[in-house]
């Protein structure tokens, strides 16, 4: 029995982006449908003799000049990251923080890991140095609400706020939290979406272990290959995707120009094992027919999918098997990771900015680094140059280690 | 570096204070540092100095040239 509500479509009005394709939502577009290898993936340091010893950065990013020290040194990188892109979306959205109804802002930022660079940091300097030489500022730099609150300081926003963490898909779950807040009227505004930056040898290393990522260390712009058949897992990115979403009467009466919309949302837990999808997709598949359920869309309806498509060999397949289960094969699927990385909690954020602008320019990204499509997958990934197209309908998907899945529908304003 | 470059610099480096901003009478509230600040810079001059600062109490009335005098005694002690 499922409970059936008003359909109830957010408009969305400033995007911000900060990934490794670029700096700000232009440049991130530009690149994600001009370049055809990725720029932003590069060998670190930190990572030195790691099986995977490379990631995805926003290197074209100088904090301490955006920020500044005093407001810097209050937020690890996750939340430096946010802060920059929610800035972006807001004044993208033409709104003054001066002005606003600030008790009527809601912040909702998803990420998997939160501030774990600088827990390692404080780690280091406890085994290394004894306790007197821990920072005092571990706590409220590490916890997954830190972007979220640092959002809120920045733009001075006091609404309901709250940090989502669900893993990888915590981006997507934050947009939908988002517009069942609008939805319910608890807030006007809500800036929502994900942050993360993981650039952790420890993690890094534990993912090693456990297979998850690519060990295409002799070609590091090559290894995050989604649906690709030689494909052999993800690649961490570091970045952070922030919407500003109104209720559409709101948009209209302030004369915002609407980007597109959030018009339905659905979330599903596997209940299944710690990291592996369910192997038929079922989790997922529950999610994105809740989403379509609730913006009374049908399969025939969805133009363009962008997939979570994370480059590993079962994600991609359990999905893109679901994906024509559900939808059928008409829609041009993309998966963007091969650009920005996977950017984990962040993904959602970014890549539901990213079907905005799908949407809004008509245009599928193409899946770089697709060179062979892996003859098992039953669906049409956009590969080789971006397609133009013609569609109302876009649909997001994501899924998250401990089975947390999430979709989103988006419509063309 | 003696006492007072030590917290001079920190206040500047980590804590954007703004050279200038800074003297010896200036509240270390009023150079927007709150507990939570103090008890990193603390940890900071600590390390950059080797002292032990433990037992010297900080609040954010405190000027810089009472902090600057507390790591003085703490050094020469």
């Amino acid at each position: 029995m499922t409970a059936r509500r008003k359909p109830f479509a957010a408009a969305v009005t400033g995007l911000g982006l900060v990934t490794a394709a670029g700096v700000g939502t232009k440049a991130t577009w530009h690149s994600i449908t001009h370049d055809t290898v990725p720029g932003g993936v590069s060998y670190q340091d930190e990572l030195a003799d790691l099986p995977c010893d490379f990631m995805y950065m926003a290197t074209d990013l100088d904090t301490t000049e955006l920020l500044g020290v005093a407001t810097r040194r209050l937020m690890d990188r996750f939340s430096q990251l946010a802060v920059i892109a929610a800035r972006e979306a807001v004044g993208d959205a033409g709104l003054d923080p001066e002005s606003w109804d600030r008790s009527r802002v809601a912040v909702v930022i998803g990420s998997a890991h939160g501030g774990l660079p600088f827990y390692d940091q404080q780690f280091t300097a406890m085994t290394g140095r004894g306790a007197r030489r821990v920072s005092p500022k571990l706590a409220p730099l590490t916890v997954i609400n830190s972007a979220a609150s640092s959002v809120c300081m920045d733009l001075g926003a006091q609404g309901p706020s709250l940090g989502v963490a669900t893993a990888c898909s915590s981006g997507t779950v934050a947009v939908g939290t988002a517009h069942q807040l609008l939805r319910a009227g608890v807030c006007d505004i809500a800036i929502a979406g994900g942050a993360e930056s993981v650039l952790s040898r420890l993690l890094i290393a534990s993912a090693c272990q456990m297979k998850a990522v690519s060990t295409r260390r002799d070609d590091p712009a090559t290894a995050c290959r989604p649906f690709d058949v030689d494909r052999d897992g993800f690649v961490v990115g570091e970045g952070a995707g922030l919407l500003v979403m109104e209720r559409p009467e709101d948009a209209r009466a302030r004369r915002a120009p609407i980007r597109a919309r959030i018009a339905g949302y659905g979330a599903s837990s596997d209940a299944y094992a710690a990291v592996a999808p369910d192997p038929e997709g079922k989790g997922i598949e529950q999610a994105l027919r809740t989403a379509m359920a609730d913006a009374d869309v049908q399969g025939g309806d969805v133009g363009h999918v962008n997939a979570h498509g994370t480059s590993t060999v079962v994600n991609d397949h359990v999905e893109a098997m679901m994906l024509q289960r559900v939808l059928g094969d008409h829609p041009l699927v993309t998966s963007t990771k091969a650009m920005t990385g996977h950017t984990l909690g962040a993904a959602g954020g970014i890549e539901t900015a990213l079907t905005v602008l799908a949407l809004e320019e008509q245009l599928v990204p193409h899946t770089a680094n697709l060179t062979v499509p892996d003859p098992r997958i039953p669906i049409e990934v956009v590969r080789a140059e971006p397609r133009r197209a013609a569609f109302d309908c876009a649909v997001k998907t994501s899924l998250g280690f401990g089975g947390h899945n999430a979709a989103l529908v988006l419509t063309r304003s | 570096m003696n006492a007072a470059e030590v917290v001079n610099t920190l206040l500047e480096e980590r804590f954007g204070v703004t050279p200038g901003e800074v003297t010896e009478g200036t509240a270390l509230r009023s150079l927007r540092l709150d507990s939570l600040a103090l008890e990193e810079l603390r940890v900071l001059i600590e390390e950059q100095l080797d002292v032990d600062l433990e037992e010297v109490s900080l609040t954010s009335r405190d000027t810089v040239g009472q902090l600057v005098a507390a790591i003085d005694g703490k050094v020469t002690a």
